[in-house]
């Protein structure tokens, strides 16, 4: 059995090897489709992975906010369930701002093993400098909790989070609005809501094109509590869970138990979601191409040899080789070119990978690096695609071969 | 002495409009350790008749028995399986294989039999050129080798497997008259020493006179059998 995949494997080469041009044009087909594969997916996957990854550190994985995503049903309704009731010009209870209970809540999404949970304020000031006007939400946070869930460090430009611990009316407010106001570190605003007015000190900036803190502002949670005069009062518990995956599940479990809308990361950014899955289907359409477009050179090679070799190929059969053992060879043969092609592949992919890799992007002042995805999972899709395109393009030639008939070959020489 | 080979009312016909028949209505046995000639004008069916006998080809009418049994009903991978372990082809092209050595040509049914491990099956093969006078050939590639050599080459390669049958279409048609004169020798060796039964489709008259059965063709019938 060895000795016969031996034979039928040393014919295959002996073919190839025979026919160097076409060989070589096959193979550099797989090699390129291969490689390219490999620098498109790492490109795609890396920045999806980079994406996905800072949607999932730059805010909590699940934020519950002291809204509900539909009004309590009238009283008149709930008690005449199952009829048709009609009310007309009622008036809805002014329902107090704040999550009710928020200490149940934390307490329960603390029972998450390895969960953080971060309960805040939000609420609206108006920051006043001179003549200048201008809004801000403000979010009062505890820092020690808020940067285990939250990327806020990282996003800033000047001062630390932790300042907000040792500043009294410390804020942290954005590099645009603070450009705005005319205003600079260590300044001092005025910052008016409901409640009154108070003076806030900036004690750090986020740098610019972090959008996601638009017009946002940083406080200690009670400043926030006390600025917009709502003592012990939080409306926005943020939680990180270990497994950023199971956010959903998770947010609807919470919300399902409390009331209170529980978003998760993937709701939140369900138009990137979208976005990322049209992108994946472009970038498997795309290689799947590539991948289709290198079988053709399989299946052109395996074509040519087996109308090339059809003489050989009645020799064989009349030394006793039956039509499937000839099948094997030039099905062997179209293999081969495919793995030979899938590790020339695998050589461009890295080095393309290199070449990406080493490009410098200058973004905002910041140098970047084209996030890739090296992971040897796309190596093995890359490759066993290619395998498998491969053996289909040379078994459909190959088939021909079994089909020689070798009466009408021997005439036709003698 | 019993046949090895035997056909009855053995007809070949190709399907085309008119039809036009090969071989027709042929009883013939094909006995161990004889060397048959089928000679004949061309186109006269003789090579059908071989392609028939070595199961290259299917009849369209009658049978042809291998040691007295029936080979219509094999199938292909058992007919294919009966060339390699019992026959073995000598054609007027050497059809070697032109990537492969003289060695290596001979190594390919034995391989492909896969009885032998690796060295005995060097040894088989080299023994079989030596026995052709071609131990100093075995590394060359066909390209390398003269007429003769190449066709001392085939017919090592066709005795390989140690085959009961050796079929030869014109085996001499390409050579000269001295090479001509050794394969004939050769066939007669392995008909008389080694027992084989060697039936030889041919045109010339030396091939003729050298075999011990001559069998006349005319018209893809048997004329006569002297």
């Amino acid at each position: 059995m060895l000795a016969r995949v031996r034979l039928i494997l040393g014919i295959a080469v002996k073919h190839l090897a025979k026919r160097k041009r076409q060989t070589a044009v096959a193979i550099a087909g797989v090699g390129i489709g291969v490689g390219f594969f490999l620098a498109v997916s790492a490109m795609m996957i890396g920045s999806q992975n980079d994406f996905v990854q800072r949607l999932i550190s730059s805010a909590p994985h699940i934020i519950i906010s002291d809204e509900i995503r539909s009004p309590r049903p009238q009283p008149a309704i709930r008690a005449l369930r199952g009829t048709t009731v009609e009310i007309q010009g009622y008036k809805t209870r002014n329902e107090v701002r704040g999550i009710k209970d928020w200490q149940e809540i934390v307490q329960a999404a603390e029972a998450i093993p390895g969960s953080i949970v971060a309960p805040s304020l939000s609420g609206a000031v108006t920051l006043r400098v001179g003549g200048r006007e201008e809004p801000l939400g403000i979010i009062g946070v505890d820092p020690s909790i808020e940067e285990k869930i939250e990327n806020v460090q990282d996003n800033m430009s000047a001062g630390t989070f932790h300042d907000l611990e040792t500043t009294q009316g410390g804020v942290i407010i954005t590099e645009d609005l603070a450009q705005r106001l005319g205003v600079r570190m260590g300044d001092t605003v005025g910052a008016t809501s409901a409640a009154g007015t108070r003076s806030l000190k900036i004690v750090g900036l986020f740098a610019r094109g972090r959008g996601q803190f638009g017009n946002n502002g940083y406080v200690l949670l009670r400043e926030a509590q006390s600025l917009t005069g709502h003592p012990f009062i939080i409306n926005r518990i943020g939680v990180s869970i270990p497994d950023p995956y199971a956010a959903q599940t998770v947010a609807a479990n919470l919300e399902d138990r409390f009331g209170y809308k529980a978003q998760s990361w993937q709701e939140r950014s369900a138009d990137f979601m979208t976005l990322l899955l049209t992108r994946n289907v472009i970038m498997y359409s795309v290689i799947s191409a590539m991948l289709l477009v290198a079988s053709f050179g399989i299946y052109t090679a395996v074509s040519n040899s087996v109308v090339d070799k059809r003489r050989d190929i009645a020799i064989l059969r009349s030394i006793g080789f039956s039509q499937s053992d000839l099948q094997r060879v030039f099905v062997a043969e179209g293999i081969i070119l495919a793995i030979i092609g899938v590790v020339a592949g695998w050589a461009i992919g890295t080095l393309l990978m290199q070449i990406l890799g080493s490009i410098r992007f200058p973004i905002l002042g910041r140098v970047e690096h084209l996030p890739l995805d090296r992971s040897a999972r796309q190596f093995m899709i890359a490759g066993l695609s290619s395998l498998c395109a491969a053996a289909i393009a040379a078994w459909l030639p190959a088939r021909k071969a079994a089909r020689v008939d070798p009466v009408e070959i021997l005439r036709g020489a003698a | 002495m019993t046949a090895l080979m035997s056909t009855r009312a053995l007809s070949r016909t190709l399907p085309t409009e008119p039809p036009v028949t090969l071989v027709r209505n042929v009883d013939l046995d094909i006995a161990a350790g004889r060397f048959h000639a089928v000679i004949g004008p061309s186109g006269c069916g003789k090579s059908s008749l071989l392609y028939l006998l070595g199961l290259l080809d299917r009849p369209t009418a009658g049978t042809v028995l291998f040691r007295g049994e029936e080979t219509n009903t094999l199938s292909g991978d058992e007919r294919a399986r009966l060339r390699l372990e019992q026959f073995g082809f000598v054609f007027q092209f050497h059809f070697l294989l032109p990537e492969f050595t003289a060695l290596e040509n001979v190594l390919i049914p034995i391989r492909r039999l896969g009885r032998l491990n690796g060295s005995a099956m060097a040894d088989q093969a080299l023994a079989m050129l030596d026995g052709l006078g071609l131990a100093g050939q075995a590394g060359k590639t066909p390209d390398k080798m003269s007429g003769g050599e190449r066709q001392r080459v085939a017919i090592a390669r066709a005795l390989a497997n140690d085959p009961s049958l050796v079929l030869g279409d014109e085996p001499t048609g390409n050579l000269d008259s001295g090479n001509s004169a050794h394969v004939i020798q050769i066939f007669q060796r392995i008909a008389h020493d080694q027992g084989r039964a060697v039936v030889c489709v041919t045109h010339d008259p030396t091939v003729a006179a050298a075999a011990d059965v001559r069998i006349h063709m005319l018209d893809g019938a048997i004329e006569r059998i002297e």
